[in-house]
């Protein structure tokens, strides 16, 4: 019996990590969601066994990877994709291909927002967080530990609370300073996450969504788009439903599958990532002033790739480093 | 009688080896060029900077620090249509508070437009100058200027299309010859050899290749190290980029009061600076069918700034995407990388489903 073609996808954000595999008609087979932590190989590595554990290996095979999110290329480079992908791109595939009619999406991560207008089904102006991560899931986080709460559970109370507590939205900064200042004065624990809800999505709308026209169907995804105290200030601003798709937080992991199986490139995956040792070192290139901080990847020992470098030198100094 | 003066004037784009050749076939003196700029210079120069200070006033002074390292005793510092005009002022008396022994030339003092300041000028850099030699090597300079500039934009739009990757070549030649003239004929012979084998590369480009406008703040447009080598990544992406914004275009050839009634539709007074011209460059670029924009600016540009609101309205109406990116001391370009994806994807798909 031959095997169904199946295709993986990995998006590794700066909080968490996610990953799907989907067959030829776009159902998915496995998929997961699981937090970074701060090491991106080890996260991978998890992954991927958490998705063996769901996967049906005597009816599928992986012929395509792709990869996508902040960490793209260390992760490309790791389960060798055949697709890298930048979150952006993979988001708006994602999206168009399960709502085809969708006019905007608002995407709010771990640590970068960003907004995309679509027209008859392709991306015709998008918009990011440049310089500052104002406004986005680090802020939310954050702002749950200081309200010793999971930050899982802020869009619950948010929901509880009739009079949102009014929070500066301009800068995560003054925003803070702003939160202390009003929990100090006694306002009701509730009332302030609405109001941290609140400034999130208005804070979005001011930055990342400035000068953009915002047309409806709207679909809110990320990490974000979990917290329902944030969808209900969005609806609340825009004036319109905001579509949530369960699978919201797997779109760029999504995205990143579809175009792997979209691109002609195949290279069968066969899980044994798991058992493989990823060391990765900084050097320093030295050989003028910009001294490129560069990041070599090695697989069991060896070095298989390397990045940072802003011109040839960088490249020189590293197979002289093999050599040694 | 004083030795004659070893001139620098802070790193900008390439239009360093402009100011050598006037100041030594014009002014008959030394001039020190700083090195290129790197991360050093950024470090040097936001140290010692007040910290909301836009990014090219913090390049330029890290750029004279390291001038000043690399043996000139006279610093010149030009002046503009924004901040720039105190930036001169500024940058001397931190240097001064450094510590540093040198003399500073300040042409924002001698811009009155008298012919009378702009002798005292150029008795300020070389009392001994040779009026008939100086005007000569004016002419002389702006030719290199022209030509330099000329070269550049046809090399952007067509190194991404250049398999072989000579063009880079070719260009890199023509630049260390600009450094190197000493002669109107060293100019004008690596003009010609250069246009000559630019237009001769065998291009596989196609019919209707995506192109792309890049516009903005005057200073981090043009400086390929200050906007982390924008125009070079994208050409390398396969794009045919276009950037009016030159020395050429913007103070040899003015044409600001045409730009004004050109957009009058859009905004009816100047915001100062480059932003009348600079929205006249989006709306031109739009009505010539451009797949798209990058609007460039360094942090706490005001003029910049301002004129966002006016792009977006043109953005919708000609139905053309516009990138805005702002720069500031960074470490990184994986961010830049990202959003230039991203921007190269939506054009490409775009233009494809327009088909």
């Amino acid at each position: 019996m031959t095997k169904e073609n199946a295709f993986l996808g990995i998006d590794v954000g700066s909080i968490s990590t996610k990953g799907v595999i989907i067959n030829e008609n776009n159902q998915i087979l496995s998929s997961e969601y699981i937090w970074t932590e701060g090491s991106p190989i080890s996260a991978v590595k998890r992954l991927v066994g958490l998705l063996e554990d769901q996967f049906d290996r005597g009816c599928y095979q992986i012929v395509g990877t792709g990869t996508t999110g902040s960490a793209r290329r260390l992760a490309g480079v790791i389960v060798g994709a055949t697709v890298v992908k930048n979150e952006i791109t993979a988001h708006a595939i994602g999206t168009t291909t399960f709502y085809p009619d969708v006019r905007t999406i608002l995407e709010i991560g771990g640590q970068d927002s960003k907004i995309i207008l679509v027209e008859n089904g392709v991306a015709v102006d998008y918009a990011m967080n440049t310089l500052c991560a104002a406004g986005t899931g680090a802020f939310l986080s954050s702002q749950a530990r200081r309200l010793g709460i999971e930050v899982d559970e802020m869009g619950e109370y948010a929901l509880r609370s009739g009079h949102p507590t009014p929070i500066a939205a301009r800068c995560t900064v003054f925003a803070e300073s702003d939160l202390v200042h009003k929990i100090q004065m006694g306002h009701p624990r509730e009332d302030i996450i609405a109001g941290v809800c609140r400034a999130v999505a208005s804070n979005y709308l001011n930055n990342v969504g400035k000068g953009k026209k915002i047309t409806s169907p709207v679909v809110f995804q990320g990490g974000v788009s979990k917290n329902i105290g944030v969808v209900k200030a969005f609806e609340d601003l825009l004036h319109c439903p905001i579509l949530v798709d369960e699978n919201g937080h797997l779109m760029g992991a999504m995205g990143a599958a579809i175009l792997a199986k979209r691109s002609v490139k195949r290279d069968v995956f066969d899980f044994s990532v798991e058992n493989t040792e990823f060391v990765t070192r900084e050097a320093s290139c030295g050989r003028c002033s910009n001294n490129c901080e560069m990041i070599c990847v090695y697989r069991n020992g060896q070095l298989i790739d390397s990045w940072g470098n802003r011109c040839e030198r960088g490249a020189v100094s590293i197979s002289k480093s093999i050599a040694g | 009688m004083k030795q004659s003066r070893k001139i620098a004037l802070p790193r900008y784009a390439e239009y360093n080896c402009a100011m050598k050749y006037v100041v030594e076939q014009g002014f008959e003196s030394k001039c020190i060029l700083p090195p290129p700029l790197t991360k050093r210079t950024e470090e040097l120069g936001a140290k010692n900077s007040p910290d909301f200070v836009c990014t090219p006033f913090k390049t330029t002074l890290g750029s004279m620090i390291e001038a000043l390292e690399a043996g000139a005793d006279t610093i010149l510092m030009v002046y503009g249509i924004c901040r720039l005009n105190y930036f001169a002022e500024l940058q001397e008396q931190i240097l001064r508070d450094l510590g540093y022994q040198f003399d500073f030339i300040n042409l924002s003092q001698f811009n009155t437009g008298k012919k009378k300041d702009f002798l005292r000028a150029v008795k300020a850099i070389n009392p001994n100058t040779n009026a008939a030699k100086l005007t000569k090597a004016f002419a002389e300079t702006v030719r290199m200027v022209e030509h330099l500039d000329e070269i550049t934009g046809k090399y952007y739009q067509v190194c991404g299309f250049d398999p072989t990757r000579e063009s880079r070549l070719i260009y890199r030649k023509f630049l260390s010859d600009m450094y190197a003239a000493q002669t109107l004929a060293d100019i004008e012979e690596s003009y010609r050899t250069a246009r000559r084998s630019l237009a001769g590369l065998p291009l596989q480009k196609p019919a209707d290749p995506l192109r792309v406008g890049i516009l903005g703040e005057f200073y981090t447009v043009m400086d390929a190290f200050s906007n982390l080598e924008v125009e070079q990544k994208l050409a390398d992406m396969g794009v045919e980029v276009h950037r009016w914004m030159n020395v050429t275009n913007s103070m040899l050839r003015p044409g600001g009061k045409n730009h004004q009634i050109q957009i009058m539709e859009r905004c009816e007074y100047s915001m100062g600076a480059n932003s009348t011209t600079d929205i006249w460059q989006a709306q031109t670029f739009a009505q010539m069918g451009f797949d798209g924009l990058i609007h460039i600016k360094s942090a706490s540009c005001t003029p910049e700034t301002d004129i966002m609101p006016v792009l977006a309205n043109l953005s919708q109406d000609y139905k053309i995407p516009i990138l805005y990116l702002t720069y500031d001391s960074q470490t990184s370009d994986v961010g830049l990388m990202t959003r230039l994806e991203a921007y190269y994807d939506m054009i490409e798909i775009r233009k494809k489903a327009a088909v």
